[in-house]
């Protein structure tokens, strides 16, 4: 198959990348500002899980049908084509109880052990910048497992250590207070590369980097020291067919492409 | 046959008041609810009323996704403490005037999630203390930035640890809709946005509505009623009253306003904002009358 490496975006390829990660039969959930989640999810269920299922954020869509990418995943647009509107006490009933199998999700912090935090940078009492909030991140306690994904790589977003943990990431003992079924971050992509936790202590192992980026850019823009998978690879492109399919399908207006330049 | 003619005389009472009548009720210190979730049916002419009416000290306990309205009141100096779930401008970054005042400590917040503040509405709308959460805060900072509200219990069946949290009861909540009749049933014809629930945990409920209809209309279709009025105290009419926010089925949220307000709270200017938006306009049609019929037109258009 053609590669069409020479022109994918870094978020058409985090996309494709999530996309290829969804299997059938699950019910995925995505939050605000999720345009890559909502690409993923869209072509998973275009090319090989007809049987995937997915939340959209705060519009209360199940199963949009919306052919466009929008800014905002609460977007009454979204309801478009959708096979029920969930409330918000829906959302917190379908999400606490653990039904819903992988969760994308983010922070303005991302420590080594997939710990997230929306809440401040700095002390919580003296806070250096306060961010919005948990929202749902608590939640991580509850979905089957994260894709965890961060829109820019450096070291003041990838820390050693979160601030503040929103959304509880592994831990020795993470198993004692989950839902049942709870397998925490299994895997965080960004813009430059593609880390697992498939490490004896859960730490992120860095496991591919994307075309065009080394492995020393990703250590020097990391402020945690990944484990090494041996060798790191370089993130699997999209076949040509998956691409066009992303641009003529799902992708219409190209906004993955302008999230890219930003 | 003379009850028959006195009955005849007795009329069932519209609960349809002005702006400025029904918002009186909002007074200094009390906790104001108000749904939207993100730029989804805010209700901003409720809250601009609320500004100009210089109310002080307000707890804010709004839905979990929120921003624009909860940043504008603080910016006014109307805000003591807000239950923060997710205050923020969502693509259009963080809520600027929340922040600085959380930072410079002008604000308390009472560090909340999704979960807590919708369950703690469903404790309040059923009239219960309070509700057992799960376990798993145990794995978060949630319990020791808010030990107020996230306490650990112990589960009296099993004996396992689990959480609490508060019910909600908010003194008034604000809840902007679409189509409303005079006695207060009202129709959110977006997404839920929580609005049965809070109405339900709230002590006083005022619904903005872009447009009061008939009751018969609520009659013809009494299942699209997504708020009853048997628990409704007021009704007011205000076209684009979600305005720069969208009300959605009806019209989207104002970009260029928005963008606008977002790059004026970044340079510490909100003041400015409020002026001109908020005291500039003596009530919410001199607002309409400033942002202007083509402009809001529009917005109907580009949805």
């Amino acid at each position: 198959m053609i590669s069409a490496m020479n022109d994918v975006a870094p978020a058409e390829l985090m996309a494709c990348l999530f996309a290829r990660n969804l299997q059938d039969d699950e019910i995925a959930a995505l939050g605000a500002a999720s345009q890559v989640p909502m690409a993923a999810v869209k072509l998973a269920m275009r090319t090989h899980a007809p049987n995937l299922s997915w939340l959209c954020g705060g519009s209360g869509a199940v199963n949009s049908q919306l052919p466009l990418l929008l800014e905002s995943a609460a977007d009454y647009r979204n309801i478009f084509g959708a096979e029920y509107r969930y409330s918000m006490e829906d959302a917190v009933d379908l999400q606490m109880r653990g039904r819903v199998h992988t969760a994308f999700l983010g922070g303005i912090q991302v420590d080594k052990f997939g710990n997230l935090n929306m809440v401040c940078v700095g002390d919580y009492g003296q806070p250096k910048m306060r961010g919005p909030g948990s929202v749902g991140l608590p939640f991580a306690a509850a979905f089957g497992r994260l894709f965890i994904y961060v829109q820019h790589h450096n070291p003041r977003v990838l820390v050693e250590k979160v601030d503040f943990v929103s959304g509880p990431g592994h831990s020795a003992q993470r198993d004692q207070w989950v839902v049942p079924g709870s397998k925490g971050p299994h895997m965080l992509v960004t813009p430059l590369a593609v880390f697992d936790f498939q490490t004896p202590t859960r730490e992120a192992r860095l496991v591919s980097v994307h075309p065009g980026v080394t492995v020393q850019e990703v250590l020097a823009k990391t402020g945690f020291k990944p484990q090494l998978a041996d060798p790191v690879g370089e993130t699997r492109a999209p076949s040509a067919e998956v691409l066009h399919i992303l641009r003529t399908e799902i992708d219409r207006n190209g906004v993955l492409r302008r999230l890219s330049r930003q | 046959m003379s009850t028959l003619q006195e009955s005849r005389t007795v009329e069932r009472k519209s609960k349809v008041k002005t702006l400025d009548e029904a918002l009186s009720i909002v007074k200094d210190g009390m906790k104001l609810s108000m749904t939207t979730t993100h730029y989804n049916s805010v209700p901003m002419a409720g809250v601009r009323q609320i500004i100009r009416q210089r109310v002080k000290n307000l707890t804010l306990i709004p839905t979990p996704s929120t921003g624009l309205a909860i940043d504008l009141l603080i910016a006014a100096g109307c805000v003591d403490t807000v239950f923060a779930s997710y205050v923020g401008l969502e693509f259009l970054g963080l809520a600027p005037n929340f922040r600085r005042a959380v930072e410079a400590k002008r604000i308390k917040v009472r560090e909340s999630d999704e979960a807590s503040l919708v369950m703690g509405y469903r404790a309040g709308a059923s009239g219960i203390p309070f509700m057992a959460m799960p376990k798993y805060y145990e794995l978060t900072d949630l319990p020791k930035a808010n030990p107020e509200s996230f306490r650990r219990i112990t589960d009296p069946y099993t004996g396992e640890p689990c959480y609490a949290v508060p019910a909600l009861n908010p003194d008034v909540a604000v809840i902007h809709v679409q189509e409303c009749d005079p006695y207060g049933n009202a129709r959110q014809l977006g997404g839920n946005h929580m609005e049965g629930i809070i109405a339900k945990a709230a002590k006083h409920v005022i619904i903005t509505t872009e447009q009061v209809r008939p009751v018969e209309e609520t009659r013809a279709q009494p299942t699209r009623t997504t708020v009853p009025g048997i628990i409704v105290n007021s009704v007011v009419e205000v076209p684009f009253g979600a305005h720069p926010g969208a009300c959605p089925a009806r019209y989207s949220y104002d970009r260029v306003h928005l963008q606008m307000y977002a790059d004026l709270g970044k340079e510490g200017r909100t003041d400015e904002y409020i002026q001109e938006y908020v005291f500039g306009p003596a009530n919410h049609g001199a607002y309409l009358d400033k942002i202007g019929a083509s402009r809001l037109m529009a917005l109907r258009t580009e949805y």
